[in-house]
């Protein structure tokens, strides 16, 4: 059987390219006297984080710089992922603190039950989500790390809802 | 059991059958319900002071302490009823009034009784707005420390020192809000027993100063063990961080040592942690392998009278298999002070201070001041026991074959030297100076390539030609019993956890 070859005939509004390459072209004019931005424009911009954003750790400490931590065990003994080492120490006053407290953050999974068990309020999770190092080692936090950051911690619950009703 | 009269009552809608003149906690236990308790101990006195242990019983117009109650025939006991709930709920609120929120820094955490009973009956909350009572900390000389805050007043302690202890050192002082437990002038905690008030005690207001600030109670991988530090054999719960033993506690056996351990006994553990250890085969100065070792060792045992120098530190198991490889021989005792605990029949600190003893004489062996006096060609040492022993007549051996789990002082160079587990490190039996066989079980491995002590004297006698294969301490202790008549018809299975009597001081008690 000989190969026949059927020609459709379309109309012109959807053969001609002129038409889409000047709508195209009108929406680029668009954006460029009227530029609707919808990219955050980071890094001179940043994202606004929820109060319940659950990122890097920080150590809260009392007046005196010291870390609020006691030592106390419940963290390390709550964590998921095993991912804090704690070594209780007692200072010459008999008070308990952390020797060692050191968090791999690569183990970590931000579930937020060490910020959750924490007796003292002391550890928390960070609303922040820099984290870039030059170097696998930088992300075990140690406590003078945890201790010195600045940025805002988490709320694990709404202050006007703590039951989550 | 012939001469009890039985009592039948029912708790918790459960029948029971216990002896005339059983209290209804001690009745209700073998009922599966644990009812909540602080100043009552079976070993102690009953006092009657906490009211924790308040239950209803019907037909009774009041609630009564199960702990000072016996029972009675076809008594109904309701242990959670509405009553009994509310009442125990109250007496809890009462004692949490003064009690610190530290339960953070407290060791006791974890383990507490208080902790416990609250989380089941307490309420969730407190009703008092006042500031809470604070007393210093004090040292009660010993290895406690008494924090005062934490104090419940349930005078097990004071009852202890007292009835137990026989040294009248603690009493209550004070009355009303401001009783606390107090020392009596001149006296401290320093009674050989006087720790076992921290064990007593169900708060955190008796702390060890050893323990303190160590390890939280939940980390602790808990082991059943048998006290190392005298030939009493106390059964002991080793308790591990990660592999470190942090602390030895009493484990009850109404046969050996009830509810107690003595203070060296208890204290005298870091020994087991040192890191200093011998950790591979050496021959003559020169790391080996095992099979070279042993190897080695075997070819000088070989058509040779050995001179042994046993331990006894080592166990049962171990020993046999020395015997089985070169005979019996002989063995040094460390001596110390007897301390009776005058309260508990047939314990005390033993002079003896070593655990195995008896084990070590039922099997062949012999005690002497110098063991190495007199040795031949061949000298086999097994244990650790030869520190500060005069090694002269070792210069003149031809082979010296060590079994140690630390680098033996004195050895000569020459010296085949074969790595084993400490009593941690392994399973075995000590034979207790009253002829009682306890297992002890493994409660860390081994450091480099040491082998526990059943083994590497199994292996020892292969070598030499004179054992048969063991892949156990088990087996070894199976073959020991058919073999030995002292240790005949015992099995790691008919020990269990709390031991039994050998054969062979059946006889002789």
């Amino acid at each position: 059987m000989a190969i026949t070859t059927r020609v459709v005939e379309r109309p012109t509004d959807d053969t001609s390219y002129v038409r889409a390459t000047f709508k195209g072209l009108a929406l680029t004019f668009k954006h460029l006297v009227d530029p609707h931005k919808v990219t955050v424009q980071y890094p001179e911009e940043k994202w606004d984080i929820g109060p319940r954003w659950r990122g890097t750790h920080r150590m809260l400490t009392t007046e005196d710089g010291k870390a609020k931590c006691v030592a106390c065990g419940l963290c390390p003994t709550v964590c998921p992922a095993n991912c804090i080492k704690l070594v209780p120490s007692v200072d010459e006053q008999g008070n308990r603190y952390p020797a060692v407290f050191d968090i791999d953050e690569f183990r970590c999974i931000f579930c937020g039950y060490c910020q959750e068990v924490c007796p003292e309020e002391a550890i928390h999770l960070g609303r922040h989500y820099e984290n870039a190092e030059y170097d696998r080692k930088d992300f075990v936090y140690d406590l003078t790390r945890l201790t010195s950051q600045t940025h805002p911690v988490c709320e694990m619950w709404d202050p006007a809802d703590p039951r989550g009703e | 059991m012939s001469d009890q009269k039985l009592v039948n009552l029912t708790i918790e809608g459960r029948p029971v059958s216990v002896p005339e003149g059983t209290t209804i906690l001690e009745a209700a236990k073998t009922a599966g319900v644990l009812i909540p308790h602080y100043c009552y101990h079976p070993g102690l006195k009953i006092a009657g002071v906490c009211r924790m242990c308040l239950v209803e019983v019907e037909k009774w117009p009041k609630l009564a302490p199960s702990c000072a109650t016996t029972v009675a025939d076809g008594q109904v006991v309701n242990v959670y009823s509405q009553k009994a709930l509310d009442a125990r709920k109250g007496v809890l609120e009462l004692l949490l009034i003064n009690h610190p929120l530290d339960c953070p820094i407290c060791d006791q955490a974890g383990e507490c009784e208080l902790q416990d009973y609250t989380f089941q009956e307490g309420r969730a909350d407190s009703r008092y707005r006042e500031p809470k009572r604070f007393n210093p900390a004090e040292d009660f000389g010993g290895d406690v420390l008494y924090v005062t805050n934490r104090c419940i007043l349930c005078t097990r302690c004071v009852r202890y020192m007292g009835d137990v202890a026989g040294d009248r050192a603690l009493c209550v002082e004070e009355r009303g809000d401001r009783a606390h437990i107090g020392i009596a002038p001149d006296h401290d905690l320093s009674h050989p027993w006087a720790a076992n008030v921290i064990d007593l005690c169900p708060v955190g207001a008796l702390v060890s100063k050893d323990f303190l600030n160590k390890a939280r109670a939940w980390e602790l991988d808990r082991t059943a063990s048998v006290c190392p530090n005298c030939s009493q054999g106390c059964n002991v719960t080793l308790e591990m961080r990660d592999t470190t033993l942090v602390r030895m506690k009493p484990r009850s056996n109404s046969e050996v040592n009830h509810f107690y351990l003595c203070d060296e006994g208890r204290l005298n553990y870091e020994w087991v942690n040192r890191a200093d250890r011998l950790e591979t085969p050496m021959v003559a100065g020169k790391p080996a392998s095992w099979e070279n070792a042993l190897a080695a060792a075997g070819a000088a045992l070989k058509g040779a009278t050995a001179h042994v120098v046993a331990s006894a530190s080592l166990s049962n198991e171990a020993l046999w298999l020395l015997k089985q490889t070169a005979g019996t021989g002989k063995f040094r005792v460390a001596k110390g002070a007897e301390a009776p605990l005058p309260g508990v029949p047939d314990l005390a600190l033993r002079a003896d201070r070593a655990p195995n003893a008896t084990g070590a004489e039922l099997l062949g062996f012999s005690r002497a001041d110098q063991p190495l006096a007199g040795a031949g060609a061949v000298v086999v040492i097994a244990g650790d026991d030869c520190a500060g022993l005069d090694t002269g007549a070792l210069a003149s051996a031809k082979a010296v074959i060590v079994l140690g789990s630390v680098v033996p002082a004195g050895a000569p160079a020459g010296a085949i030297l074969l790595p084993i587990a400490n009593f941690a490190e392994e399973e075995g039996t000590f034979t207790n100076l009253r002829g009682r066989v306890q297992r002890y079980l493994q409660a860390r491995p081994a450091p480099g390539l040491a082998r526990a002590s059943w083994m590497a004297l199994a292996g020892l006698a292969a070598a030499a030609g004179k054992g048969g294969v063991y892949d156990s301490a088990e087996a070894v202790f199976g073959a020991m019993a058919k073999a030995e008549a002292a240790f005949s018809g015992l099995s790691y299975d008919s020990l269990g956890l709390k031991g039994q009597m050998a054969a062979g001081a059946r006889v002789n008690a």
